[in-house]
């Protein structure tokens, strides 16, 4: 292995990775642009220029790979290479570099989407000179519209491509390119092809300057007013790492985080734009117990008590529907408080999507269905001949939420139940046929873990504080468990859950939340 | 392989045999786009959005990608052009030796601005960078030939004889 020194750091690297990857990988920032891990690197930005000894001229570092050299060509006796980020060259070329690129760039960081979190504006700040030679007018070109949300403002590109590289070698569908060249290059797309692909929204997110924008998220909010939460998208069972950025209540954006067990950088923009559908819905935020066409409301002891009076007087023949959409906590609670029959409601499903990078889109539209299967066991097969063979009297039903639509057969077997016990956040079909809705939170406010279609269990934090007087579901399943078993145990908490969810499941023992942490843990690298 | 011969866009190389042969010399079809972009030039005047999609194709790679490529080439024409190219050369010399008042004179007597194309299709004229000739300024390429040392005389004449 090549044993190399960059400044005064000495590390062993492996054979043929670059002076960048390297500098990176051990927690020296080289200032670049157009480098990008997964991308084709293409040396065009210049800003990662390093002195490397014995090397004539400054070095690309993100194109300058290390190799092992001869014994006696070794520089001190000991080095493969050694390279110098903080010469008083790489220092001034630096400053050249950024001079150039803001040559025609027109320093409006104040009313830029990007400000706070643009290289540019970084570099410049760090590395760059505080005024500009170039006196003469400032070239202005329109911003434009590229597609799929995404605008370009042609005045800050810097025309790293990376953009251009991601539509060819991730997304595939080569919709960008650069037009003209020289001063007259620009970012552009074919006048009848449009940027039109589900993963067109990483665009945004991998332009180092405030160039490509997002137009759900533009003008609305500044980077630095909001709170950065790591979560897990919920819209498909790729379960995507993700971060939710919100300020007072309110969710502005999704971006990917980086995952290399699960979505690599990216994430599509089914999953990106999802977390709108949840803003303007019918909220339960009360128990509300029905009282003929409408409902009444009642305060919690009463709902619990009157929800473990129903299950108690059927007698066994209360059955339980576990929901894709909830986490493994909720779903386990109710296994252990249903004493019978647990089961689902058909699977909701649609294309699957598989991107020429390897990045995927799930055809199983929610997030949670391998969690639902491996923690509760043995679901009934064909949920509806199975309540009217069994008898089934009662329904506990954790609602899938927004994302259901119930079928005609499905509305007429629930029609035909002595009581149906819904827990949900929103007024949904379900909801409005109970006779008791146990109101729970909705995405972006539940926590829990969630277990993904590659057996990858993770962490889902809530962004957005509980409204009124729901709870949060696992806590709901609790009390009405406690209600019906006064033996029943106590949880204090989600671990708590997870711990006697580990006893029952020895593939989620030993698992806790902090464990998980940000990258999740791979269940299937544990014994079954 | 399947047939490239009737491509679904409006455009198709009338020198078939031409176009394999282009392709037979490069490992990556990709690398016979130039080439095939002057075939299409010659044949058609110009680079229209079918030869791209044609060219794409043949090529096996995106429209875009070839987009890129014309758009880069100066030589290689996006819009119609007129029967005859004027180019006149702005570099040092030429311009020294009164390319300015070639140009006003064609904007004059034919009423286009540089870029432009005269309504009867007969000339387009445009300002060109070096045409690498500065000892024989000023020079303009009329199509693909060489008109060395003009003066504003010899250049009108020029003119009137072309059709």
């Amino acid at each position: 292995m090549p044993f190399i020194k960059i400044d005064e750091k000495e590390f062993e690297v492996a054979k043929g990775i670059t002076v960048l990857q390297a500098a990176l990988a051990n927690g020296i920032e080289i200032p670049h642009y157009c480098f990008h891990p997964v991308l084709e690197v293409v040396g065009s930005c210049r800003m990662c220029l390093v002195q490397v000894e014995g090397m004539p001229k400054l070095q690309a570092s993100c194109n300058t790979s290390i190799g092992e050299v001869a014994l006696d060509k070794k520089l001190d006796g000991k080095y493969d290479m050694v390279v110098n980020t903080q010469t008083d060259a790489v220092k001034q070329e630096r400053k050249n570099i950024l001079e150039f690129l803001l040559l025609n760039h027109p320093l409006d960081c104040p009313v830029c989407d990007q400000a706070g979190e643009c290289y540019l504006q970084d570099y410049t700040f760090k590395y760059g000179n505080a005024h500009s030679r170039f006196k003469e007018e400032k070239r202005v070109r329109p911003s434009e519209s590229l597609g799929s949300n995404i605008v370009i403002n042609q005045d800050r590109c810097i025309l790293c491509s990376r953009c251009v590289r991601f539509t060819r070698e991730i997304s595939g569908t080569n919709e960008l390119f650069v037009q003209n060249r020289g001063y007259h290059s620009k970012v552009s797309i074919l006048k009848d092809k449009p940027l039109e692909n589900l993963m067109a929204g990483n665009v945004a997110d991998i332009c180092p300057v405030g160039a490509l924008l997002n137009t759900d998220y533009i003008h609305k909010n500044r980077f630095w007013n909001l709170d950065t939460i790591p979560s897990v998208c919920q819209d498909c069972s790729a379960g995507c790492n993700v971060d939710v950025f919100s300020q007072r209540d309110e969710i502005f954006r999704l971006t990917p985080r980086e995952n290399h067990d699960v979505n690599g950088y990216f994430m599509c923009d089914i999953g990106r734009y999802g977390f709108h559908r949840f803003e303007e819905i019918e909220r339960v935020n009360q128990p509300l117990v029905r009282n003929g066409k409408s409902f009444d409301v009642i305060d919690w002891a009463e709902a619990i008590q009157k929800t473990a009076d129903l299950i108690e007087q059927s007698n066994g023949k209360t059955a339980g529907i576990v929901s894709p959409f909830h986490t493994n906590e909720s779903n386990f609670l109710l296994g252990l408080m249903i004493n019978g029959m647990l089961g689902m409601l058909p699977a909701i499903q649609a294309e699957e999507i598989t991107y020429p990078s390897g990045f995927r889109i799930s055809a199983d539209r929610s997030p949670n269905q391998r969690g639902m299967n491996n923690i509760c066991g043995g679901l009934a097969e064909d949920l509806s001949s199975e309540i009217k063979t069994q008898a089934i009297r009662g329904l506990y039903i954790l609602d899938d939420g927004v994302d259901r639509e119930l079928d005609d057969a499905w509305k007429e077997i629930l029609a035909k139940m002595d009581f149906l016990i819904v827990q949900s956040y929103a007024m949904t079909d379900l909801a409005k046929l109970a006779h008791i809705v146990l109101p729970g939170l909705a995405p972006y406010e539940r926590e829990g873990t969630i277990t993904n279609d590659q057996d990858r269990i993770q962490w889902l934090r809530p962004s957005l504080s509980i409204k009124a007087e729901s709870k949060p579901d696992w806590e709901i399943l609790m009390l009405v468990n406690n209600a019906l078993n006064k033996k029943a145990e106590n949880f204090t908490g989600l671990d708590d859950v997870i711990i006697k969810m580990g006893e029952q499941f020895p593939n989620y023992s030993g698992i806790t939340l902090f464990k998980i942490a940000t990258q999740g843990i791979a269940l299937n690298g544990k014994k079954m | 392989m399947k047939s490239k011969a009737q491509p679904k866009s409006g455009f198709s190389f009338a020198d078939s045999e031409r176009v394999e042969r282009i392709l037979s010399q490069y490992p990556d079809k990709k690398s016979a786009t130039l080439p095939l972009l002057h075939l299409a030039q010659s044949q058609e005047g110009y680079i229209s959005s079918s030869v791209i999609d044609t060219i794409a194709d043949l090529a096996d790679c995106h429209p875009s990608v070839v987009m890129d490529c014309v758009s880069f080439y100066t030589m290689l024409y996006t819009k119609p052009q007129g029967r005859h190219t004027i180019q006149v050369c702005q570099t040092l010399s030429c311009s020294l030796n009164g390319a300015d008042s070639m140009v006003d004179h064609v904007r004059d007597k034919y009423e286009i601005e540089p870029g432009g194309t005269t309504a009867d299709d007969r000339f387009t004229l445009m300002k060109v960078e070096c045409l690498g000739s500065c000892g024989t300024a000023p020079v303009v390429q009329v199509n693909n030939d060489y008109h060395e040392g003009l003066s504003l005389e010899e250049f009108d004449q020029l003119l009137e004889s072309l059709e």
